[in-house]
């Protein structure tokens, strides 16, 4: 078991290295001068020349990926063009963000596409499997950035229930303020017991939350069905259902742990997915997350950020990858075993 | 209980207390003004900032002088500037001393006493930083402070330091104790000036707060904004969705389109005024085919001025005249009004003698400028019926900025948006037009000696012989017309977009965004 995490992390590293000396030398070879973009609106001669010197782009290709790569080694991003701070402190201030619009999404996704896909798994073809399925397929089909600003018009527009934007309320930010300690605005809040904060913040996670969950909820409900029809045809559930063991623990305790590897696979394909592809969400609801960060730089070929994102995107990615394997081992008693 | 039926009733529990607590979440308090930003601020120090800081700087630091708004329609010849800092100021004779008289009993926001070590420390770190804007006050030889109230600018030639010290960027003064911290400092959203406003927090990507500064020299009354939530929304349908619920007093960010929705909600009022912004296509003067100055003609004469100006801006710009705008001091008035003349441009293309198979030319812009867009659309179609292919080049602003400079991989046409740093009609002739090597801006590769030294002249006189300066800049101004350097298609209006209960907005064309200090929100 050690053997093996150590096995997986050493090729993590690896990929990591990959993507490092990738984004490195695609972002370099992009045309056109980010220098414009540190420098304002009219720089002189004498200050594009001196910022060029700085980010040290008169340099060869090399001898700029050899000093990047130790100041990575060594904890250092670099400094963003577009925004002025370092990187790290940049990602520091918006992962959370993302780590906490993402991880309720995909809890409220879990909570409501497993017992969904369950249902129409054990009952196919009812009426309520083909509900189901094409909700699901509409959770699919609806371009996200569209529900968001439907969801929008609907709870913020014409009901008024919901804020438009943002990750908390101004006022309620400035006049009752709370420590920052996990980054999670309702954790942080709760544990400074600030009530307001704590509804502001929910009130302001409920609709990027509901539109990300729309379309996750659709894919967690027809793997979870599709997996589950296939464990419930098999011999030892046919046994337990023959035994007489009621259909609810027949269902949660021996089909679904049964669908639970292959589906484990599936979901922290999703969540890592999601932590990236959250931005167009983030966009819509200017939340303040790491995939709005990193389309940004992008678009202003803010190397150094593009490349810290990418490398801190793809270290979670793999991350989650990674414990997902390890959970296998903890799921599957069989693979304990060998 | 199940845990399917704990997951439920959690659910249930949080939606309900979300609901219930929306009531107080999305309501504005009448004593804060949200104005919508469309980006977070970068640069903070104000020796710096170069970019949409202004919004922000403008009511938290203080320049000695300011342009004062003009009426619609008063006469602009005369830059209208008034003091701030400074109570009064006069020129030696030689043009080359200019002596500040400065405020009394000002301090910035950190308690520092506003005199004129203070001043002379602010702008002395400013040059010498040299970053920003500071190359404004080239030519400024020394700077002193005899006395606590008497700043001395000594310039090694003449130069307008009036208007200099009025510029929104790179003008303004600081405390200098908070100087010693350096820019780092002031990038982690920190500020000391003596404005209105003293920075209350910064959430990153979110929200500026800004507060009033109880120790403002000017008088606070009942009404003025206590507070200010800056906040950052970048999508233009969420500003627009916003300012309808009331959730933003201003937003910035509005295509043309969504504007003319929303003129037509009583809550919203949407004023146009004169900005100092124009936008101009330049033709490359060393490229071929466009090298030939009757096929640049041609192209002058092939653009739709009236119907771009009325269909696609729909009236959010006026047609320019000339590479100044109309409402800048030393525009010349006298420029013939452009004029889209098809026969025109067809004769002009065979005068040119460049052969039918060489008549293509290319287009770039920034890509995500609808407007801009529109327009090229609309010439490459004009252009089509006289038998020129127009390729169009859209991109993001460092791409195609970078190609442009470069003569090898310049487009024959360059669209660019332009305004002044501080008030003065140089800014565009010398800025974009004058010969340089290597180019930076002059994109259309112009090179004219006798319009250089026109242009040279007249800013040799703006600070000792106005008129003759305005004459001289008059000239440079026919010259390019002239010599069809540029389609000079838009004098781009402000766009100020607030909730109806909002009074006070000053409509400036120096600075951008709006003085907060001036606003007041209408009782109902």
């Amino acid at each position: 078991m050690l053997r093996y995490a150590l096995n997986r992390i050493l090729l993590l590293l690896l990929t990591l290295l990959g993507v490092l000396v990738i984004t490195f030398i695609i972002s370099r070879v992009l045309p056109g001068s980010p220098v414009e973009m540190m420098l304002g609106s009219r720089p002189t001669p004498e200050q594009i020349e001196a910022a060029r010197i700085a980010l040290g782009l008169d340099q060869p290709i090399w001898v700029q990926f050899f000093a990047y790569l130790r100041d990575v080694l060594s904890g250092d991003f670099g400094t963003s063009l577009r925004t002025g701070q370092s990187v790290i402190s940049d990602i520091g201030a918006r992962f959370a963000a993302t780590a906490e619009l993402v991880t309720v999404g995909f809890a409220l996704a879990l909570a409501i596409g497993i017992p969904l896909g369950i249902h129409s798994a054990v009952k196919p073809n009812a009426i309520s499997d083909h509900a189901a399925r094409s909700v699901s397929v509409i959770g699919l089909a609806l371009p996200v950035f569209f529900l968001g600003l439907l969801f929008q018009l609907v709870f913020h527009g014409q009901l008024g229930w919901l804020p438009l934007q943002g990750r908390i309320d101004g006022d309620v930010m400035l006049d009752t303020p709370f420590d920052p300690v996990t980054g999670f605005f309702l954790i942080d809040t709760l544990l400074a017991g600030n009530l307001t904060a704590f509804g502001s913040a929910l009130a302001h996670l409920a609709l990027p939350v509901l539109t990300l969950a729309a379309a996750t909820t659709a894919s967690v409900m027809r793997v979870t069905r599709n997996n589950m029809i296939e464990v419930m045809s098999q011999d030892h559930i046919k046994t337990v259902i023959a035994y007489g063991l009621p259909t609810e623990k027949v269902h949660y305790r021996y089909a679904l742990r049964a669908a639970l590897v292959p589906l484990l696979t599936v979901f922290g394909l999703i969540y890592g997915y999601m932590l990236g592809g959250s931005v167009i969400v983030e966009y819509v609801f200017d939340w303040p997350g790491i995939g709005g960060y990193a389309v940004n730089s992008v678009i202003t070929n803010d190397f150094p950020a593009v490349t810290g994102v990418t490398l801190v995107l793809a270290t979670a990615y793999l991350t989650v990858n990674l414990a997902v394997d390890l959970l296998y081992q903890v799921v599957d008693p069989r693979l304990r075993v060998s | 209980m199940t845990s399917r039926g704990f997951i439920s009733r959690a659910l249930a529990s949080a939606l309900v207390i979300a609901l219930s607590l929306t009531a107080a979440v999305s309501s504005v308090r009448a004593d804060t003004l949200v104005y919508a930003l469309y980006d977070d601020i970068k640069d903070w120090d104000p020796a710096v900032a170069f970019s949409l800081e202004a919004i922000l700087l403008r009511n938290v630091y203080e320049p000695l002088v300011r342009y004062a708004a003009l009426e619609p329609g008063d006469p602009s010849d005369t830059p209208p500037i008034e003091g701030v800092l400074a109570t009064n100021w006069q020129v030696s004779d030689d043009a080359l001393t200019w002596t500040f008289t400065l405020r009394d009993g000002v301090t910035f926001h950190d308690g520092t006493p506003l005199n004129a070590a203070a001043a002379k420390a602010s702008l002395d770190r400013t040059i010498a930083l040299g970053q920003g804007a500071a190359f404004i006050w080239d030519g400024v030889e020394e700077i002193t402070a005899p006395d606590d109230t008497t700043l001395v600018i000594r310039a090694s030639r003449p130069i307008p330091i009036d208007l200099i010290a009025s510029a929104q960027y790179g003008a303004y003064i600081y405390s200098p104790t908070a100087a010693e911290n350096g820019t780092d400092w002031f990038n982690q959203g920190n500020a000391s000036g003596t404005g209105p406003y003293t920075v209350a927090g910064w959430t990153r990507g979110q929200q500026i707060v800004l507060e009033q500064n109880p120790d403002y020299w000017r008088t606070w009354e009942e009404g003025q904004f206590k507070r200010v939530i800056m906040k950052v929304v970048a999508e233009a349908a969420t500003q627009a969705q916003l300012i309808r619920s009331g959730g933003a007093d201003f937003v910035t960010l509005l295509p043309v389109d969504l504007l003319q929705r929303l003129k037509n909600d009583a809550d919203i009022t949407v004023d146009l005024a004169p900005s100092w912004i124009n936008t101009q296509a330049l033709i490359n003067t060393k490229k071929y085919p466009t090298d030939d100055i009757n096929f640049r003609r041609a192209l002058t004469h092939a653009w739709d001025y009236a119907s771009i100006a009325t269909e696609i801006y729909q009236g959010t710009a006026d047609v320019a005249r000339g590479p100044v705008p109309a409402t800048m001091w030393g525009h010349n008035p006298d420029l013939p009004a452009p004029a889209f003349d098809l026969e025109e441009a067809k004769r002009l293309v065979e005068a040119s003698g460049i052969p039918p198979r060489d008549r293509k030319i290319s287009a770039a812009y920034v890509g995500t400028a609808a407007e801009v867009t529109n327009s090229l659309l609309v010439f490459q179609a004009y252009l089509a019926t006289i038998g020129v292919e127009l390729q169009l080049r859209p991109g993001p602003w460092g791409k195609i900025w970078d190609d442009a400079k470069n003569l090898r991989t310049a487009p024959n046409m360059q669209v660019l948006s332009w305004w002044p740093t501080y008030p003065t009609p140089a800014d565009w002739l010398q800025g974009m037009y004058r010969t340089e090597d290597p180019t930076l801006f002059n994109l259309a590769h112009y090179s004219n000696e006798e319009f250089d030294a026109l242009v040279d002249q007249a800013r040799a006189l703006e600070s000792t012989d106005r008129q003759a300066a305005i004459d001289l800049y008059a000239r440079a101004q026919q010259i390019l017309v002239d010599d069809a350097v540029a389609i000079f298609f838009a004098d781009v209006s402000a766009r100020y977009v607030h909730r109806s209960d909002i009074e006070g907005v000053e409509k400036n064309p120096a600075y951008v965004g709006v003085d907060f200090y001036s606003l007041r929100r209408r009782q109902p």
